[in-house]
């Protein structure tokens, strides 16, 4: 046993095989990962993209058929129906399914959706457009306020959760976890609407207002707003409060903590190990709800009467819209696929472990 | 033993440590006394539910809820009294003046900072203006200890082996020059070359910066290679305590001969070794009076049912065992009838503090 021997060997070995390249990736992995992503989100949307294509080529009575069928009857000539019909759905409506299908696509990469049946003449993407601006705000505010709230609370009832503090704060989270989101909605309305009529019933705007960047217009907007974010933060709030309650009674156990309080770290530091490591596995679920939001909230549209992308989808199908249904599909699927993408280089981010070259 | 003048002494009298359980309140350290003479490293040996890392924590008064302690005093020189120590006191003595390595598998490093950034915490923390100097001593402690320290600073907790991190924690634990450190567990889930690195490690820079150590183990190899004194751990009692070679090698409680007997030779029968008959007492099964050990002892007489045996110190080891009192009584010729019955309390207290 020569120690000095061995220690000498020691550090060598450690000076040449690093366990790992580099501790933080370098901007060219983080380019390479971030392509990567970029094309399995492109060949996602495709997938999707053809699956409702096929749906809507293939559905029983076929309406791309039907509909150029119907216009020649109406006594237009094959020709001018087959126009009308390709305008419709962006692809023509004979033809073998080869040469559909390429003319989907290609009308797809000019961002061309088609145009609505239900409201003739409009595009899907201008539909789409618009409901996308009463969805994409509330659904935004009330998803970010009830995380705040909802990870806040959380902390708190995890460090109160021997005493009555934490009970009554898990317990609103286990209760509004469990009550449905129209039920809530509904309540709100019934109280702030009816019996103590201090919010409007309905709308995402008065009308009397002239749209645009006047105080009027803005201020109603925000009057109209306030009702469904709540109901939207009050529905996901006891997920996230019970989620961070959890994560912060599981970190408060870690090691690491006892040892940072045996070290002398000052409770702020500490406070922060706790927080950040606590917070983590929530950021995913964050980035997904907001790629989510593009589905829209329809029962919260329903009961406020906000024609928002919820609505429309809902609309599309009632009506046959199938254009419009597919290009709705086609946005939610997009939104997803975008959140999963900023969720993983998100967490790439925020946590050392899942970098590239980090060895384990 | 290599005194050094600079090294506090740590002085643990009549501490008990209870845990609150639905049964009530019940000990898991009771009325130890441990003396940590200033520059030796004592090795605190026993099984699991002993008390060993409970007793190690009371040296930063950090004995986790539902625990708590109950009686004593922990004295440590330049610091005073731990048990008396709270709030802000206590937290600027923790990592000051006692440092605390924990075990290398448990992960005592946040998993999202680097080591650096850790230490910057750390210095933070107790009010240390120049950071770049602790940078630097941190450094110098991982070069010392074979390492890169610049590279294991801008290292995170999952890029470095379990002996790495151990050495880690040794440095946070020493660079804001900790004179007392207190090691739990320090080798346990290593491999054999790593354990022995670390048990290097930890003596040289035991005896470079002057310290105080309290090595907390199961392993009693590990504590044969590097304390001074051993105290032996039973139900919560301190049950031998000495020079570890005297200890190992002349063993006096029948715990401790039990514990050495049940060492596996590495050449040799292996049927050699015995397994101590019984399991260790948990804190619902440790008897009210008497001795915490007869259960499972060779050498159980009347008394042991009913008074629990006094920490006895003689010729420099103390030991808590009614049949070895007996035995050296009747060698020494001395206080006829001292063992007989539970009647002679009395003298055997007054005699142990003329062995004190």
């Amino acid at each position: 046993m020569t120690p000095t021997l061995r220690g000498r060997a020691r550090s060598k070995t450690s000076k040449t095989s690093p366990t790992s390249p580099t501790s933080s990736a370098s901007p060219k992995a983080v380019a390479r990962r971030v392509a990567g992503h970029v094309a399995r989100g492109l060949a996602m949307i495709w997938v999707v993209a053809t699956i409702s294509f096929v749906i809507i080529r293939e559905i029983p009575g076929d309406p791309v058929k039907g509909q150029y069928e119907s216009l020649i009857q109406k006594g237009m000539s094959p020709e001018q129906a087959e126009r009308a019909t390709a305008v419709l759905y962006g692809f023509l409506p004979t033809g073998s399914l080869w040469e559909q299908y390429t003319g989907y696509i290609n009308s797809l990469l000019h961002l061309d959706l088609g145009r609505s049946l239900s409201t003739p003449g409009v595009e899907v993407t201008t539909l789409i457009g618009s409901a996308a601006r009463w969805t994409v705000l509330p659904v935004l505010a009330g998803t970010l306020l009830s995380f705040l709230l909802g990870v806040i609370m959380g902390v708190y009832a995890a460090i109160k959760r021997s005493g009555r503090l934490g009970d009554v704060l898990a317990l609103s989270g286990s209760l509004l976890h469990g009550v449905p989101v129209y039920v809530i909605g509904l309540l709100l309305t019934a109280i702030f609407a009816t019996l103590w009529p201090i919010m409007p019933s309905g709308g995402p705007v008065d009308v009397e207002h002239v749209p645009g960047l006047n105080p009027g217009y803005l201020g109603s907007l925000a009057h109209h707003a306030v009702l469904p974010v709540v109901t939207y933060t009050l529905a996901s709030y006891g997920g996230w409060i019970l989620a961070m309650k959890s994560n912060v009674v599981a970190v408060l156990g870690d090691d690491f903590i006892l040892a940072a309080e045996l070290r002398g770290l000052k409770r702020g530091i500490v406070f922060r190990y706790i927080a950040r490591n606590a917070i983590l596995p929530l950021f995913t679920v964050l980035a997904l709800s907001i790629g989510m939001l593009f589905g829209g909230s329809i029962f919260i549209e329903q009961i406020f009467n906000y024609p928002g992308l919820g609505l429309l989808l809902v609309g599309s199908i009632s009506s046959r819209d199938y254009a419009l249904m597919g290009g709705t599909f086609l946005v939610i699927t997009i939104g997803i696929v975008v959140a999963n993408i900023v969720a993983d280089l998100l967490y790439t981010a925020i946590d050392p472990r899942v970098r590239s070259g980090g060895a384990a | 033993m290599t005194a050094n003048p600079t090294a506090p002494a740590v002085r643990v009298r009549g501490l008990t440590v209870v845990y609150k359980t639905p049964v009530g309140e019940l000990p898991a350290v009771s009325n130890v006394d441990l003396t940590l003479a200033p520059g030796t490293i004592t090795g605190v040996v026993g099984e699991s539910g002993s008390g060993k890392s409970t007793l190690a924590l009371c040296l930063l008064n950090a004995v986790q809820s539902p625990g708590r302690i109950a009686a004593g005093s922990v004295e440590i020189d330049g610091l005073g009294d731990v048990v008396e120590l709270g709030g802000e006191e206590l937290r600027r003595a923790r990592g000051r003046h006692v440092g605390y390595v924990f075990q290398a598998a448990q992960n005592s490093l946040n998993p999202l900072k680097t080591i650096g950034k850790q230490l910057l915490d750390l210095g933070r923390s107790h009010g240390v203006e120049d950071l770049r100097a602790l940078v630097r001593d941190a450094k110098d402690l991982l070069a010392r200890m074979g390492m890169d320290g610049a590279r294991v600073l801008d290292s995170y907790q999952h890029e470095l082996s379990g002996g790495m991190r151990q050495r880690v924690g040794i440095m946070l634990a020493l660079v804001l020059n900790a004179k007392v450190v207190v090691l739990d567990e320090p080798t346990t889930a290593l491999d054999m070359i790593t354990q022995a690195t670390i048990l290097r490690i930890v003596r040289e820079v035991h005896d470079e910066r002057g310290l105080t150590t309290l090595v907390i183990t199961h392993d009693v190899g590990a504590v044969a290679e590097v304390a001074d004194n051993l105290a032996v751990m039973y139900g919560g009692r301190v049950v031998e305590h000495g020079p570890v070679m005297e200890v190992l090698g002349s063993p006096r409680h029948p715990y401790t001969r039990g514990l050495i007997r049940a060492i596996p030779r590495l050449s040799g029968d292996i049927s050699l070794a015995r397994a101590l008959p019984g399991r260790p007492p948990t804190l619902g099964t440790l008897p009210a009076a008497g001795c915490v050990f007869r259960e499972r002892c060779d050498r159980r007489m009347d008394v042991c049912d009913t008074v629990e045996p006094v920490p006895l110190t003689r010729d420099g080891r103390t030991v808590a065992c009614h049949a070895v009192d007996a035995a050296a009584d009747v060698d020494a010729n001395a206080a006829p009838g001292v063992a007989a019955g539970a009647a002679d309390r009395t003298p055997t207290t007054a005699r142990r503090k003329e062995y004190a």
